[in-house]
């Protein structure tokens, strides 16, 4: 090598080494003041410098090195950065490149000095902003469950004061709708779609709110025009929880409107039959009617699971979509839990 | 003097460096400062009465623009997988670290660290299901602390001895096969 190529590579802190047959090191050039603090000597021009053991970092890298030099590859292979410490705990970010060069095995290590502080200032500020992207996305997680909460206590008070007419209880309108989460969960619906079932399907019978006492409360038979009035709640709840661009509420209408739809075709207000019916009304159908059977009601005693499970059988394939009605059995576990959490009052 | 090479993985700013700082200088800095590359200490400890040195390889931290180059791990006796217990993107980015890894490293005795203990009444967001996948692969989960120094010790301490039993177990394996 030139004296003056030397005098250039030196003064570029880069030290270029020759790799002999028998994997020892020659130094080519003049090498920078930082070599000496880690070989202890100010080495010269052609000495053979025992390279391993000085960093630990390159003799890792010396096993890929040989490997890169036995392929003769002839694109250098790059260590990547490493930092280094003198003795006298200076840092030195380094690099190491293997290289075929004029037939030779070249191994070069490089000081990056500034272009390494530089790599470090743009990637702190991507990191930076990264971070502070994350911590905003939790800010926003945080306060999205804080809606939800929000949402679901309005929904449970509204709940409540229709409630109060037609005397549901609190219980069995949580029921409800953990039934249809755990059922939605179970169809791999996504997580604000599972949600949004669990505080929607509560509200199916909202619309009862406007249906006159003499038809609600009255004890015995209705009457079929009596029938037909009552039949209006479907309408008036999804009236009631239509025209906003929430979809929870979007979900609740839906529901409010079609829950007493029937796969066959028969059901009200509109007919609907198979998967005419949104998903969401289907579902809520199958666990509304369970709920009420395995539940004591002021004009009905409760039925045992068994016969609960018997009746509803019959329904599969009239009443109810036969492939929810699988998932609801698969997932039972899970709808007697519940059942057996939110226990009605004694009265 | 036995030496074993062990490398710390996992997601940037998870705590890799301050949890290295904190074994081997005893020092905590709030502020965080990425690295880049490797940056290489040396801590001697002893270890069912031996003396050992580990060589502790700081890796960068894994982000969109950084990778773990696995040749990193080239004669590695142990790792330690970090993870944010605040961040919970940071144990998913430490399993999938983990899987790469083990790939190159084989089945060498590791740890996963969950740092940043000292916020666990606060800002705490580990999942339950996380943790049972690294178990069931095996993983001791120790929870650190940088900051306050809570496990730091015992999670180096814990992989030496690890490391230590793999190597005992290896060597008397290799013996009863002769």
């Amino acid at each position: 090598m030139s004296a003056i190529l030397s005098k250039v590579l030196q003064s570029m802190n880069i030290v270029v080494f020759h790799r002999l047959e028998d994997k020892t090191f020659q130094l080519l050039n003049s090498p920078p003041p930082w070599l000496e603090h880690f070989c202890g000597h100010q080495a010269s021009v052609n000495e053979v410098v025992p390279v391993e053991g000085i960093f630990p970092f390159l003799d890792c890298f010396l096993e890929e090195a040989e490997e890169f030099w036995e392929s003769k590859v002839s694109t250098p292979h790059r260590s990547g950065p490493w930092v280094d410490f003198t003795p006298h705990g200076e840092e030195i970010p380094l690099e190491a490149i293997a290289l075929w060069e004029d037939d030779k095995p070249l191994l070069v290590l490089q000081d990056l000095g500034e272009e390494y502080y530089n790599e470090v200032v743009r990637l702190q500020g991507f990191r930076d902003g990264a971070l502070n992207k994350e911590s905003l996305e939790k800010e926003i997680l945080s306060q999205t469950k804080q809606i939800r909460i929000r949402e679901e206590e309005i929904a449970m008070k509204l709940l409540s004061a229709a409630g109060h007419r037609d005397h549901e209880t609190a219980e069995h309108v949580r029921r409800i709708g953990l039934y249809a989460e755990v059922i939605a969960e179970a169809l791999n619906w996504d997580k604000a779609a599972t949600a949004d079932i669990r505080i929607a399907a509560p509200m199916h019978d909202i619309g009862k709110i406007g249906i006159p006492d003499r038809v609600l409360l009255k004890p015995g038979k209705l009457t079929e025009e009596e029938f037909e009035e009552m039949k209006e709640h479907a309408a008036i709840g999804a009236d009631m929880l239509s025209g906003t661009n929430i979809p929870l509420l979007n979900t609740a209408s839906e529901i409010a409107m079609c829950h007493h739809e029937k796969w066959d075709g028969t059901g009200y207000p509109k007919g609907l039959s198979g998967k005419e019916i949104p998903e969401s009304a289907r579902i809520t159908t199958i666990v509304d009617v369970y709920d009420a059977l395995v539940h004591r009601r002021v004009y009905k005693e409760a039925s045992s699971e068994e016969t609960a499970l018997k009746i509803m059988g019959q329904m599969v394939g009239k009443h109810f979509d036969p492939e929810l009605y699988q998932v609801f059995l698969d997932n039972l576990d899970q709808i007697r839990n519940i059942k057996e959490t939110y226990v009605e009052p004694s009265s | 003097m036995v030496q074993k090479k062990i490398c710390l993985l996992g997601a940037f700013a998870v705590g890799k460096t301050s949890l290295v700082m904190r074994y081997v200088n005893s020092i905590f800095g709030e502020k965080y400062h990425t690295t880049v590359g490797v940056k290489i200490d040396k801590k001697q400890l002893v270890a069912d009465g031996e003396e050992i040195t580990l060589m502790i390889w700081d890796l960068a931290g894994q982000d969109d623009l950084t990778r773990l180059r696995t040749s990193y791990l080239r004669g590695v006796s142990g790792y330690v997988i970090v993870a944010d217990g605040t961040r919970p993107f940071s144990l998913n980015t430490a399993i999938n670290m983990h899987k790469e890894a083990r790939e190159y490293t084989g089945d060498v005795p590791f740890i996963v660290a969950i740092n940043k203990a000292d916020l666990r009444e606060e800002q705490w967001q580990v999942e339950e299901e996380q943790l049972k996948a690294l178990e069931d692969d095996g993983a001791t989960i120790i929870l650190t602390s940088a900051k306050t120094g809570d496990g730091v010790e015992e999670m180096f301490q814990k992989l030496t001895q690890n490391m230590l039993a793999f190597d005992s177990e290896n060597t008397s394996s290799d013996t009863e096969r002769k």
